[in-house]
């Protein structure tokens, strides 16, 4: 018996001993912006308030946007963006969850190349992607950046015929955020 | 707490959970996500685009333009469909014409200016948003003020056939107040109240008031994304009765009535339409809307709108 209690003790201090070390780095003003440039029409926007937490004990990432913080050059191409094409009410936020593959120690300085392996939303549909990226360590935080490419028809969103040749098959999607510690 | 520890089915128990809670890194990421959304940006969000455009057929929407963006609006109202195919083509003979442009100053104010081929009248207006519905407020209210000139040579014969004779220029003026009251219902649905007050200096006879009050209604029912079906009707508190027993003569003015559909195709909103009215400013269609639907005098109608941003402020800040 005494060992079962000197057991469970062990391990309720474990958990409390990890939780107390679970570091967690976010920001939200995060950058996020888009890309999409054909002869036609060079289509770019930016997010300056997306959410981004990392977890650096379990390596955890997970960044929340609002589709309508997204400015565009163009109000009116922000409002078919909203309106036709993100459908923003209806799905008001895209978020990625996911877990960085690499055994990295954030607390030691340096510029470590990482990649995220998760779930992506955009426009209420959920797709497994890959993200790499870089993790700058910092004395004032994680300096987070990627790139990746999103097909708008895999999270079904509809371009008409009518302007497809305006919009590229493929939309750069660029982030840079510094994530401080909490 | 000693005599808790004694009991083993608790201690299984709670080794369980204890277990359970470390083996389970989606819960875990499930948490950021609840983290991040309970941190998310408490600010209102803004119903966007009630309407497609800064106009709904004849008359204004609650809409505004963003700042630095140019509207260009082009609009043609043709004569009347039941004025015969040999003799007018039904009515795509001949057009009244309004060509205006329209700039914000900032997101929510907008001036604009226009030039009417009826009557040869020139417009002015400002148009300021005050309240914008949210998912705290119910409704947008947008305030709009405008003004005209009617540069016809005097003693000109006006489409309700009067004649109109001005003694000095500032006859030529007239000026309209207008409260608009839109709520967008569902990504579909929207309504506007448009309550309206016009004043003539010069009216073509004295058994007509100066002052004239309306209250407009409206709406848009969007059938597809790009497809809008549109609704307009304004209706003049006018005193017809003192003008017939003062001339003898029935009433010439009719309220506005339209119905139409928006087509959207990228920078351009396509507006076309019929509508009883030939006048595209308000002077025109809630004071001095001649044709009657009940007698066919209906007029086949378009607005193109055209956006240009001049705004480059926005752009390449993230390069």
């Amino acid at each position: 018996m005494k060992t079962i209690v000197k057991l469970t003790l062990l391990i309720f201090f474990m958990e409390v001993g990890t939780a107390w070390t679970q570091t967690l780095y976010g920001t939200s003003s995060g950058e996020i912006s888009f890309y999409s440039d054909t002869p036609l029409e060079t289509i770019e926007a930016l997010n300056q308030k997306s959410g981004a937490i990392i977890n650096s004990d379990t390596r955890e990432v997970a960044v929340q946007m609002r589709i309508t913080d997204f400015i565009f050059p163009n109000k009116l191409m922000q409002e078919h963006f909203n309106e036709n094409y993100m459908e923003s009410e209806k799905y008001p936020t895209a978020t990625f969850k996911g877990k960085i593959k690499e055994q990295v120690d954030f607390t030691i300085p340096g510029t470590y190349s990482v990649t995220a392996d998760g779930v992506l939303t955009i426009h209420g549909v959920t797709k497994p992607v890959t993200v790499k990226g870089n993790i700058a360590s910092t004395e004032k935080g994680l300096k987070l950046e990627f790139k990746f490419q999103v097909r708008p028809e895999e999270f079904q969103i509809e371009v008409p015929s009518l302007v497809i040749t305006k919009i590229t098959e493929e939309i750069d999607v660029s982030g840079r955020m510094l994530l401080v510690k909490r | 707490m000693s005599k808790n520890f004694n009991n083993p089915i608790g201690l299984v128990i709670l080794l369980f959970v204890l277990t359970l809670s470390r083996i389970s890194p989606t819960k875990a990421q499930d948490d950021l996500l609840q983290m991040l959304e309970a941190e998310q940006s408490k600010d209102p969000i803004y119903t966007i685009a009630t309407f497609k455009a800064t106009r709904l057929i004849n008359g204004q929407t609650v809409e505004t333009i963003s700042r630095n963006h140019l509207n260009f609006w082009i609009s043609h109202r043709f004569g009347a469909v039941n004025s015969g195919f040999i003799a007018n083509f039904f009515g795509l003979d001949e057009a009244k014409i309004r060509l205006g442009l329209e700039y914000g100053l900032t997101d929510n104010w907008l001036v604009g200016a226009g030039r009417s081929s009826l009557e040869k009248t020139y417009d002015l207006y400002t148009k300021y948003k005050f309240l914008k519905q949210s998912n705290s407020i119910p409704v947008t209210v947008t305030g709009l003020a405008g003004w005209a000139i009617n540069t016809m040579e005097t003693c000109y014969g006006m489409e309700s056939g009067a004649e109109m004779r001005f003694n000095e220029n500032l006859e030529r003026y007239s000026y309209w107040g207008q409260a608009l009251i839109a709520r967008k219902f569902n990504e579909r649905l929207s309504l506007q109240l448009m309550p309206t007050f016009l004043h003539f200096n010069k009216v073509e006879d004295p058994s007509i008031s100066n002052d004239l009050w309306a209250l407009g209604f409206g709406g848009r029912y969007k059938l597809t994304k790009r497809f809008t079906l549109s609704g307009e009707y304004y209706h003049a508190f006018s005193d017809p009765i003192s003008y017939e027993s003062s001339t003898g003569k029935v009433y010439p003015y009719q309220d506005a009535i339209s119905i139409g559909v928006d087509i959207e195709t990228g920078g351009h909103v396509f507006q076309l339409h019929f509508t009883n009215s030939r006048g595209m400013i308000e002077k025109h269609f809630i004071g001095q809307t001649v044709g009657s639907w009940a007698d066919g005098d209906i007029y086949y109608g378009f607005n193109i709108s055209r956006t240009f941003s001049f705004d480059k402020a926005a752009k390449h800040k993230d390069k």
